[in-house]
């Protein structure tokens, strides 16, 4: 049955040194992104919120990405890849806080998920 | 011995503080401070007050609608509701210890079935649980079962859907999240997984949802008692026109008929508002704690979230779904009393949240054509499972409704089906 399947290695770069040159990379476009949050007066901050958040997942510091994503969602309520990431976000932080028996962290980040979920239902009426 | 037998026949008795007792028990098995266990029981016990008083609301508002109905159209009318079910199952049956102990005892099964299977979800969604736990408690009552028999096999059957609808769900889930962390806890998921099923036969090459453009300004039908006023309000008008000034007069007295039979919808939808308040104030202390247990219990546990988790993923989808189900709901309602099922109407609040979610199913599977087909046949589906419960519900004596959520609907059948059946074997 195929929810039986195991889930299939994902492809990540293997070597220490892959993986290292992928952090720097990353930290790159971080450095840029922030510098244009930082100059730009003009631009659309959402999208770059959006883009740092998602940087900050890949490079798996989900502190940082929680707080890009809530700031972009604070600024505007779209639909979109800043909410599939946040409950993405807080079931790492939840179960992070699961392994570490801090059982304050877990019901925060319960919380945190709830209340996404109802800007979700509320958000998507609103678009309706 | 007096005061054992005061205990027993004047506090026990009272469902409001037995409720609030387990409560209490709870908190102070978490080891919670005094101030917190003392208002997590008292907000328990409020919680389960103002159900019960907007369970009344609804029961009076059906009654008046059960008379209007069959003067008007000479059948039965049958208002699709899980408030409604749960509110006369707790008071007017008198199941709420029982219900309130399922509960947790699914939650308890829940978290066994997670640790010691594959199957690593914990359902997270409360109220969903609460529906469930009072299925199995009504129709596992019917075929027999009592005493803490009632509360396991309650728990014991409700247990095995909180883990087991996320896990045959989770395939199509994952394929809409791309990854295997969350899953979905919304007891609608057999609907589900039928409209996919359609929507896969059909929808074969058909393009996304996601690249319709959609006319705005259909979300007021989304609002919780929007939606149900926009359906209760023509429904009662109408019944009482057809009923008639004469009939409709002795019911409303002083009142006109109509203006009447409009209040009466009202009220209804006051109902609703009611009791769904004392559910969140009933849930709001107890859920949280049993979460923070489950997921201490089971570290690695892929939370089963509420249908809001994949709307995101699709929001055309889920205002294709819920338009496509409507139209299903509606067709339905006019076709199942042709083979002699009662007329179920359309809740609109569903037909929202199963029908939306699902679009995001049938989206995944069978794109546009997909959720076009597959959600007409799942709103055809949703309203005939719910109607081949009403004869049990008319004769455990309900008043004119019957429950919705196709998973919990489910329950009751295999109570129905199989369970009592083989009780009645032995019995």
């Amino acid at each position: 049955m195929p929810f039986f399947k195991r889930k299939k290695q994902e492809q990540q770069p293997k070597t220490e040194e892959q993986q290292t040159v992928k952090k720097e990379h990353l930290l790159e476009e971080i450095e840029t992104y922030q510098n244009r949050l930082a100059n730009g007066d003009n631009e659309d901050s959402v999208p770059l919120f959006n883009m740092l958040g998602s940087l900050y997942f890949e490079l798996e510091d989900y502190d940082q990405a929680i707080h890009f994503y809530e700031q972009s969602i604070e600024q505007k309520k779209a639909i979109g890849k800043a909410f599939t990431d946040l409950v993405k976000l807080y079931n790492v932080k939840r179960k992070q806080a699961s392994n570490a028996k801090d059982h304050q962290a877990v019901q925060y980040y319960l919380q945190k998920s709830d209340e996404l979920m109802k800007l979700t239902k509320d958000s998507i009426r609103e678009n309706m | 011995m007096g005061f054992i037998d005061f205990i027993i026949n004047s506090i026990l008795t009272q469902a409001s503080i037995t409720i609030a007792l387990i409560a209490f028990a709870g908190l102070l098995l978490q080891r919670r401070p005094f101030g917190e266990v003392m208002s997590g029981s008292f907000k328990t016990m409020l919680g389960f007050l103002v159900l019960s008083a907007g369970s009344s609301i609804i029961v009076g508002s059906l009654l008046y609608f059960g008379e209007i109905f069959s003067e008007g159209f000479g059948m039965e009318g049958i208002v699709p509701s899980i408030e409604a079910i749960n509110g006369q199952a707790m008071n007017e049956l008198g199941l709420a210890n029982q219900i309130a102990l399922t509960f947790l005892a699914i939650f308890i099964f829940n978290i066994l079935l997670a640790r010691l299977t594959k199957w690593k979800y914990i359902f997270l969604t409360g109220q969903a649980l609460l529906w469930m736990a009072t299925i199995t408690t009504v129709f596992g009552s019917a075929a027999g079962f009592t005493g803490i028999g009632l509360i396991l096999i309650g728990g014991l059957v409700g247990g095995i859907f909180a883990v087991a609808m996320p896990a045959i769900a989770q395939p199509i889930v994952k394929k809409i999240t791309g990854s295997d962390d969350i899953a979905l806890g919304h007891f609608c998921t057999i609907g589900y997984l039928f409209a996919a099923g359609v929507a896969k036969l059909v929808g074969k090459n058909s393009d996304s949802t996601e690249n319709i453009k959609f006319p705005k300004g259909l979300g007021f039908l989304s609002d919780t008692y929007l939606s149900v006023a926009i359906v209760m309000v023509p429904l009662y008008v109408i019944t009482a026109a057809f009923a008639g000034g004469e009939f409709g007069t002795a019911l409303s007295g002083d009142v006109n008929y109509i203006v009447f039979a409009f209040l009466q919808a009202v009220q209804f939808v006051v109902g609703v508002y009611v009791l769904l308040s004392g559910v969140r104030l009933l849930l709001g202390e107890i859920v949280p704690a049993f979460r923070g247990i489950a997921l201490k219990v089971v570290p690695d546990a892929k939370p089963a979230l509420d249908c809001p988790v994949l709307f995101p993923y699709a929001p055309n989808a889920v205002t294709a779904g819920f338009i496509t189900t409507t139209i299903g709901t509606v067709i339905a309602m006019f076709v199942l009393p042709w083979f002699g099922l009662a007329m179920i109407l359309p809740g609109m609040l569903t037909n929202f949240f199963a029908g939306g979610t699902a679009g995001i199913f049938m989206n995944a599977v069978g794109g546009r054509r997909g959720v076009l087909i597959g959600g007409i046949t799942h709103g055809f589906f949703i309203t005939l499972l719910p109607a081949l419960l009403v004869p049990s519900f008319n004769s455990l004596g309900f008043v004119n409704t019957t429950a919705t959520d196709v998973d919990t609907v489910t329950a009751g059948l295999l109570f129905e089906w199989l369970i009592q059946p083989f009780m009645s074997l032995f019995g």
